[in-house]
């Protein structure tokens, strides 16, 4: 019987770490799909937005799609927190949803207009703000944990339904904080940062959209740094749980790490500097990836905050085992065929070569 | 008053409803004419006749337009069940989110993987390369079906689980996977696809007949897409037959409610044998107030006998019955569907013994055409109306016989299912507009500006971004623009 806890135990913590990845891998490669966008929405006219949706046309489908992998494996694995974190979410997620609609069909769409382009081109722009936006608010609000209560949770008068598991018991307006919308912020800021540098590394230095991406890379840099800093201080201010974690008796791991950190951002940034662009947007993905790992350690136990935690959360362990059994071999292959396509459309664009096209 | 109509209940069904509604509008298409799509690039390979080539490349714009609406509507769905159905998502997570997990995981992100390369890969990999991503599009948008049939077909017989501690317990997987709604149910939704993909190949390309637009380039397409279908459409028949008696086996209820039965006896007695054409249900559920009805025939089709029992709605309690207008009307027109498109296989492939299937003799039967044209809008409408027997009939279970759906709707205000609701309707809508107008106005283009094929790996523009790059380029890249000349 021990035994079986142990194995279940340890599976869902290995879901755990392969769900921090699939979130991992959609903010760093949507993120700079995000962010492009959100740098055409300060784009004057309607062909450098055709561009740069241009540039992004063989994959950002594949990008968003890790999105929904993390929806499933969180379903799949952590039923509990999906079920109830959701609906905890119900309104950002909402609107984050409704913004990605509107990107994902002026992809489509825009390429077929006339009359229409600049709607959709203004499509692609918001709703590339947007989703971010919401996304960050989301994930605020998850970090701060929500009530819960067993038996029924719609709102319908006495049922005498009766049910051991625990369903979210809040209000609608719960996840909105000062410290979740300075998370939308905070995501926007990192998304666009994401985005100028994918820009950058995406276009022929010299022509337009580069030149305005340098600018643009250059000043969104201070204020990702000013972001991360400030989120520390707020986190440490207001989350006990992660308090404890950075100054407990391995503090000096954290330092290090936040050291670690540090020097990944100024590398991304000398770089960007010295027109490596493909260099230092591989640096800046790794201060995200760095970052995302040391909020995913200071949750630990828990993978929502004083609310679910990791063993708690998982599916019984036949569950958990069926699903290690036939998924855990498609990850890398998964990664793999994502890779090749990335691949195959890399290279650099101009401005007009790419609008030739529409 | 029955729970499931209290209004915050309603809502939160109303509001899945409406979003399923308009995700199922897209991806049988996208399901079925991926088949088809790569059945024409290999046609076009083998045969190196450029006809298929360019055919492949004008309903490849029309792919992907759908491709897109179904995306934009689908990832929605993905997290709908934790946002409108928490609890239920909880409880039944040890196996329907495992399935769900299963899907995005092998068919989500497996069709995302390569529907970069198919749709913008022309000319950046080889031929080859280009096939196998068509071939695994088709496949992965069909283990999705598979997939997310298994789920849901698992809600309408929850084989192989116990409930225990408010969670569903899987103690059988195969029986829980292969359900026996699955053996089905499955392929009935993917030979619907089929179905639907062909009659819209057969549809555009009557309509450019029927113009005198290309025609011959499109008689050529149209006549083995007519013989395709006087195997699928009677195939579809069958297989729905057969999904009917299943329905009769697992879930008397609903199958009362699809045929309006709601006296299993008469008052002599007597079996109730029979089948009603036309029946106007009662405001309490428990008769119909008109009705125009058939003996003998219900029993026939669902026992195959002349005078079997088919249990009526007076087997269960009020509480226990689900809508009755919606399953026996949906369920009549699905039917007629069915068979109206046999009957339009038929036609054509008259016409083709009579050897009039050829551009000139074609156009001489322009209520044909007409029918041809028509017919790709009823396989939608077939698709809608049988998912939408399939969903009320199981009301008021969300898991039959298990879990009742208000157990399963999240914690919610009535403002808040309001918001989504009107949200999605907007939202939806322009979606549907939109695809529906570039549809349009892909058709209207035409083929005449497709490139040939033998441009695919020439690219022009590459000196142009050299110039303008200024030296630190590798011009690999920039291939879209050749397409888009297609365009
Ligand atoms: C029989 C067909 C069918 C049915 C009944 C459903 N779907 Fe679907 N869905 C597909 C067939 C499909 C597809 C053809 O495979 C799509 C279209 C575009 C795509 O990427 O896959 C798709 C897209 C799609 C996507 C977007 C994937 C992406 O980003 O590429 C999501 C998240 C879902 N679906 C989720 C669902 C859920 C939760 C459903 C349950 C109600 C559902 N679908 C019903
Ligand atoms: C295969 C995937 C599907 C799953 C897992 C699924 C699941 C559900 C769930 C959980 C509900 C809410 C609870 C309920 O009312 O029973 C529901 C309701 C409903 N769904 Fe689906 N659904 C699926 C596909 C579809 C499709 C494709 C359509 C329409 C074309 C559809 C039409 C409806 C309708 C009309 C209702 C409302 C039933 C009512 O309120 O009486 N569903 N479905
Ligand atoms: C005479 C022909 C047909 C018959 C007898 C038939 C019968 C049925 C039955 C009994 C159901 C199941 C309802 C339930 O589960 O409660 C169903 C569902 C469905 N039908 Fe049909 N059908 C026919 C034609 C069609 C056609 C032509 C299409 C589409 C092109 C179609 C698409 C669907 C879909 C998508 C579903 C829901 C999914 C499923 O249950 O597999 N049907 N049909």
């Amino acid at each position: 019987m021990l035994e079986i806890a142990r194995i279940a135990s340890s599976l869902s913590t290995w879901w755990w770490l392969l769900l921090g990845l699939f979130f991992l891998l959609y903010i760093a490669l949507d993120g700079a799909d995000l962010g492009a966008g959100i740098f055409a929405l300060f784009s004057r006219d309607e062909e450098e937005r055709g561009a740069i949706m241009a540039s992004m046309a063989g994959f950002w489908d594949g990008n968003e799609t890790w999105l929904v992998v993390a929806g499933g494996v969180l379903f799949g694995a952590f039923p509990l927190v999906y079920g109830s974190a959701f609906n905890y979410l119900m309104i950002p997620l909402m609107l984050a949803l409704w913004a990605i609609i509107m990107r994902a069909v002026a992809f489509e769409f825009h390429i077929h207009a006339r009359g229409s382009k600049k709607l959709w081109g203004w499509f692609f722009a918001l709703g590339s703000l947007i989703a971010p936006f919401f996304a960050g608010v989301a994930l605020g609000a998850t970090l701060q944990g929500f009530p819960m209560k067993a038996g029924l949770a719609a709102q319908i008068a006495s049922t005498g339904y009766h049910t051991p598991v625990l369903h979210f018991a809040g209000g609608a307006l719960d996840f909105l904080t000062p410290f979740s919308l300075w998370t939308g912020v905070g995501a926007v800021i990192a998304a666009s940062l994401a985005g100028g540098l994918y820009l950058c590394a995406r276009f022929v230095p010299g022509d337009v959209i580069h030149e305005r991406a340098r600018r643009w890379t250059s000043l969104f840099s201070y204020l990702a740094l000013l972001a991360i800093v400030v989120t520390l201080i707020w986190s440490y201010a207001i989350f006990p749980w992660a308090a404890a974690k950075w100054t407990g008796p391995y503090w000096w791991i954290w330092a290090a790490w936040f050291v670690v950190v540090l020097f990944f951002a100024f590398k991304s940034m000398s770089n960007h500097s010295a027109g490596h662009d493909f260099i230092a947007l591989l640096w800046g993905e790794g201060v995200v990836a760095l970052l995302w790992a040391a909020m995913w350690a200071s949750m630990y136990p828990y993978i929502v905050p004083g609310t679910w935690t990791i063993d708690e959360a998982a599916n019984p362990a036949n569950s958990l085992a069926v699903f290690t059994l036939f998924m855990t071999g498609f990850v890398p292959v998964m990664i793999m065929y994502n890779w090749y396509q990335i691949w195959v459309f890399r290279g650099r664009f101009t401005k007009k070569s790419v609008y030739g096209s529409h | 008053m029955i729970i499931e109509n209290s209004l915050p209940v309603l809502l939160s069904r109303l509001d899945f409803a409406w979003i399923t509604t308009m995700h199922i509008l897209w991806t049988p298409l996208t399901i079925g004419m991926s088949w088809l799509l790569f059945l024409l690039e290999v046609a076009w390979l083998r045969t190196g006749d450029e006809r298929w080539y360019k055919l492949n490349r004008f309903f490849e714009k029309i792919f992907i337009i759908n491709f897109g609406a179904g995306v934009a509507t689908g990832v929605t769905m993905e997290m709908a069940f934790g946002i409108l159905y928490g609890p239920f998502s909880q409880a039944v997570g040890p196996f329907f989110g495992n399935i769900l997990g299963f899907e995005t995981i092998t068919a989500f992100m497996y069709e995302a993987g390569f529907i970069g390369l198919m749709v913008f890969g022309w000319g950046k990999v080889s031929k080859g390369m280009h096939a196998f991503a068509t071939f695994n599009v088709g496949l992965s948008s069909s283990l999705s079906a598979m997939w997310i049939l298994v789920a849901n077909s698992w809600m309408q017989t929850p084989n192989g689980v116990v409930l225990k501690n408010g969670l569903f317990q899987v103690t059988n997987w195969w029986s829980a996977i292969l359900n026996e709604n699955f053996r089905w149910g499955f392929p009935h939704m993917w030979v619907a696809t089929v179905e639907l993909a062909l009659f819209v190949f057969a549809s555009v390309s009557a309509w450019f007949i029927l113009k005198n637009r290309n025609a011959d380039l499109f008689t050529k397409l149209l006549k083995p897409t007519l013989l395709a279908l006087l195997i699928v459409t009677p195939l579809q028949i069958y297989i729905g037959d057969s999904v009917g008696k299943d329905v009769a086996d697992t879930q008397p209820t609903s199958l009362a409610a699809m045929e309006g039965h709601y006296h299993t006896y008469l008052p002599d007695g007597k079996p109730n044998t029979s089948w009603n054409l036309i029946a106007i249900p009662n405001a309490n559920n428990d008769g119909n107030v008109f009705q125009i009805a058939i003996p003998h025939v219900l029993s026939l089709l669902e026992t195959h006998t002349w005078n079997g029992v088919v249990k009526g709605l007076d087997q269960f309690p009020p509480e226990d019955r689900p809508n009755v207008w919606v399953p026996f009307y949906a369920f009549r027109t699905m039917v007629a569907i069915g068979f109206f498109l046999f009957f339009v296989a038929l036609w054509g492939n008259w016409l083709r013994l009579r050897g009039k299937l050829n551009a000139q003799d074609l156009q001489k039967h322009p209520w044909f055409l007409r029918a041809v044209v028509f017919s790709a809008f009823l396989p939608y409408l077939a698709i809608w109306t049988g998912w939408w027997v399939r969903e009320i009939g199981r009301q008021p279970w969300v898991v039959y016989g298990l879990m009742r759906t208000y157990q399963g709707v999240s914690n919610m205000s009535v403002t808040q299912e309001i918001v989504w609701f009107a949200g999605y309707i907007v939202f939806e809508l322009v979606v549907w507009a939109g695809a529906w107008y570039y549809f349009t106005r892909v058709i209207a283009k035409g083929v005449d500006s497709i490139a040939p094929s033998d441009t695919l790996f020439h690219h022009p523009e590459e000196e142009d971004s050299t110039v303008a790059g200024g030296g630190f380029t590798q011009p690999t890249f920039a291939s879209k623009p050749m397409l888009e000349k297609s365009r």
